[in-house]
């Protein structure tokens, strides 16, 4: 009944369930195998503010260290919670080639976190068989930023 | 068993082709790079009008020869026919594919890596870089249909015309 109390708008429990599951932190980058960061996105819901977008690049990059030493130790592409940052958690997909897609995230779902890595890949790899895209450069496509989004609503 | 080759690897081929002569070899002269890239194509669709006729009787005009590259040599290279072919009947022929496949994974997003800080990322100069940068991709194809069209006994000039893509038309002038 607290809840209810404090949410007086809501109609059912259901809606406040789903405020707090959306209301998850992710900041995502995909990292070139030069260390340039390529692409980034604030995909959560609450994290508006810009010091905690400059604070979550903070985290994320921090955490290449650790993905450099981890990725020579196992032929797994997805590496689960690398670091982590009070309760915020890294977890990062490293290709073949060592492009690094790196996700920083307060939930628990290790199985759609996974999903949207493997499909952001295939994205990724659709903008490398673009001829006018410079490998290594910014993806700056909007096609591209849009369906990552989607990707995150989806799975995460 | 038919021997095939990977295709994303060609794509890759054509894509460092290009980039070659046009950031490297001849990064100063996009003419000459052009017509380099034009003669590679010439000599490769040279010999696959020989491969591609080998079980075929000879051509009696040249009707017959434009209906092979957009039906039989079309379909070994692209995996679809030519979409439209029209003609003025005084030697110029239109052969209109709908989704050429080299098109169909370019994207004209101005990227600002790609364009100095001065620059705003529409200016015309962005859109004209990208533009020229994919007209490059295009010679290799016009010089495919001029060597095959040649090696089959007509003489021609071939352009090619993007307006929408990957939508792509090859307009071929028979030369007298």
């Amino acid at each position: 009944m607290i809840s209810f109390f404090l949410f007086p708008d809501l109609e059912s429990l259901e809606d406040l369930i789903s405020i707090l599951i959306m209301a998850t932190t992710a900041c995502f980058i995909i990292v070139s195998r030069n260390d340039i960061p390529i692409y980034e996105a604030e995909v959560g819901v609450a994290a508006k503010r810009e010091d905690a977008a400059q604070l979550h690049q903070f985290i994320l990059h921090a955490a290449l260290d650790i993905v450099q030493d981890l990725a020579w130790t196992t032929s797994a592409m997805y590496l689960k919670s690398v670091d982590r940052f009070n309760e915020l958690v890294v977890s990062v997909y490293v290709t073949a080639g060592h492009t690094r897609l790196m996700l920083l995230h307060d939930s628990r779902n290790d199985d759609g976190i996974k999903s949207f890595f493997q499909e952001v890949h295939e994205l990724y790899i659709k903008t490398l068989l673009n001829p006018l895209y410079l490998p290594g450069s910014r993806i700056t496509s909007s096609h591209f930023d849009t369906k990552v989004r989607a990707l995150a609503r989806k799975y995460l | 068993m038919v021997r095939e080759v990977s295709e994303s690897c060609v794509d890759s081929l054509l894509t460092e082709m290009v980039a070659c002569y046009c950031n490297r070899f001849y990064a100063n002269k996009p003419e000459l790079a052009a017509r380099r890239i034009e003669a590679i194509g010439y000599q490769v669709g040279h010999q696959l009008s020989e491969r591609y006729t080998m079980e075929r009787p000879r051509f009696t005009d040249h009707l017959e020869a434009i209906k092979f590259i957009c039906k039989d040599f079309w379909s070994e290279l692209f995996k679809k026919q030519i979409d439209n072919l029209k003609t003025n009947h005084r030697g110029t022929f239109v052969l209109q594919d709908n989704k050429f496949r080299w098109l169909a994974r370019m994207s004209i997003d101005p990227s600002t890596d790609n364009v100095s800080p001065l620059e705003d990322i529409t200016s015309p100069t962005a859109e004209s870089k990208a533009a020229q940068a994919m007209s490059m991709h295009l010679y290799f194809p016009c010089g495919i249909i001029r060597g095959a069209l040649s090696n089959l006994g007509i003489p021609c000039a071939v352009s090619a015309d993007i307006s929408n893509l990957p939508a792509c038309s090859f307009v071929v002038r028979i030369k007298a």
